[in-house]
């Protein structure tokens, strides 16, 4: 500034010493005013501070006036003085605007931020509450259709958990081999079992007294294992399923009968009686 | 600089007057007063405030010439420094305004920033 006013003092001096004689040709203050009248007025926001940058306008074509027709330099740095200064205000007040708007984005920005990070908070929500709900009503429907099928199957609540008995008819006399009839509870064992893969079951195999207790020991352990490879094949796991052969030392009727025997010519499937759901336990 | 500047305006203005005679009018004393009222009230809005201060030191500056002006009965004088002190005056409540606001502006955006890069690592 004080350069410009070292140009003024110039100007003035130079001015009072030219007198009556010929104006100078240039005026650095009107110089100045012709380079920001028009910035001010080219902003998109030249709107906010009208009235200075029309009374800018106004000076500065004044100024402009006087020095084509030889005006005082004195009338003609005052009104490029004023127009400078009208452009200087409103270029203040363009930019005050221009923080004003930022101001109120940035509010609106702020707003949305927060609004967005609720609605993700409730979405999670929505969402936890969905698989939660999601998890217990596909544990009550594995829990019920398994205990539905071993229902299907006549299994028996024991002490030792629910028990499944497949009858001597699936074996052939002697032999370990599942015969066709056993096909379909096999499968439909092996589906429960799939869909409630926390349960176990021990598969035991047990005789009449007839024969050899090794004999009987070994059949016993051979047909629970035929149960047993036909359970895995179908794709149960294989911690889920155990095999044990007991002989003839748990029989479940006289052996006197042939009826009896037959009854005590057995294979049992033993549930544990676990009911927790993999999901309960993560 | 500023003084003898401001000095040497005066005394050419009151120099380029001389011949002229008569008495300050109404409506000169009224724009000088005016004047006084916009320098006031920029004082009192700025406050201790810096942007701002060299314009409003202007303003006063210039509204002493303009009293100084009415006092030599130099009419035109005292209505040019009184339009300039107006001016002056007017330009320093508008920077300080713009400094206020600017300063708050960037706060604001700072918080959103500051919000965002929160909500960013909020989200799993």
């Amino acid at each position: 500034m004080n350069r410009t006013h070292s140009l003024l003092l110039g100007a003035t001096v130079a001015a009072l010493l030219a007198a009556c004689a010929s104006a100078p040709k240039t005026y650095p203050e009107l110089d100045t005013a012709r380079a920001m009248v028009p910035q001010v007025e080219a902003s998109p926001r030249a709107g906010v501070a009208a009235t200075q940058v029309a009374e800018a306008r106004k000076s500065l074509d004044r100024a402009n006036r006087m020095a084509e027709s030889g005006g005082k330099p004195e009338d003609i740095n005052f009104e490029a003085n004023v127009a400078s200064k009208n452009a200087q205000i409103a270029n203040e007040k363009i930019l005050t605007a221009e923080a004003k708007e930022q101001i109120d984005k940035g509010e609106a920005q702020r707003q949305a931020v927060l609004l967005q990070a609720r609605e993700r908070e409730n979405q999670v929500r929505t969402q936890q509450a969905q698989m939660s709900a999601e998890d217990a009503e596909l544990a009550k429907q594995r829990a019920a259709s398994l205990e539905k099928e071993l229902a299907d199957l006549k299994g028996k609540q024991t002490d030792r958990g629910l028990v499944i008995t497949l009858g001597d008819v699936l074996f052939d006399t002697g032999k370990s081999t599942l015969k066709p009839g056993a096909y379909a509870t096999v499968d439909r064992l092996a589906t429960a079992l799939k869909g409630n893969p926390d349960r176990k079951v021990a598969i035991e195999g047990h005789t009449d007294s007839v024969g050899s207790e090794e004999y009987n020991m070994e059949l016993s352990q051979r047909r629970a294992q035929a149960v047993q490879s036909a359970l895995l094949e179908r794709g149960v796991s294989s911690s889920q399923v155990s095999a044990y052969g007991k002989g003839k030392t748990f029989p479940v009727a006289s052996n006197d009968s042939a009826a009896g025997r037959q009854q005590n010519r057995r294979v049992e499937l033993v549930f544990s009686n676990e009911v927790k759901t993999a999901r309960d336990g993560a | 600089m500023n003084k003898i500047f401001v000095s040497l305006i005066a005394a050419s203005s009151v120099a380029l007057m001389v011949g002229c005679g008569g008495s300050v009018s109404a409506l000169t004393k009224d724009h000088v007063s005016k004047s006084d009222v916009a320098v006031q009230q920029a004082t009192q809005t700025l406050g201790n405030t810096e942007a701002g201060a060299i314009e409003l030191q202007r303003a006063k500056d210039n509204l002493a010439q303009a009293k100084a002006a009415v006092a030599a009965k130099n009419d035109k004088a005292a209505d040019r420094f009184a339009s300039m002190a107006q001016l002056d005056a007017e330009l320093a409540v508008a920077k300080s305004q713009t400094a206020s606001t600017r300063k708050a502006a960037d706060e604001v955006l700072a918080s959103v920033e500051t919000l965002r890069n929160e909500a960013a690592r909020g989200t799993p």
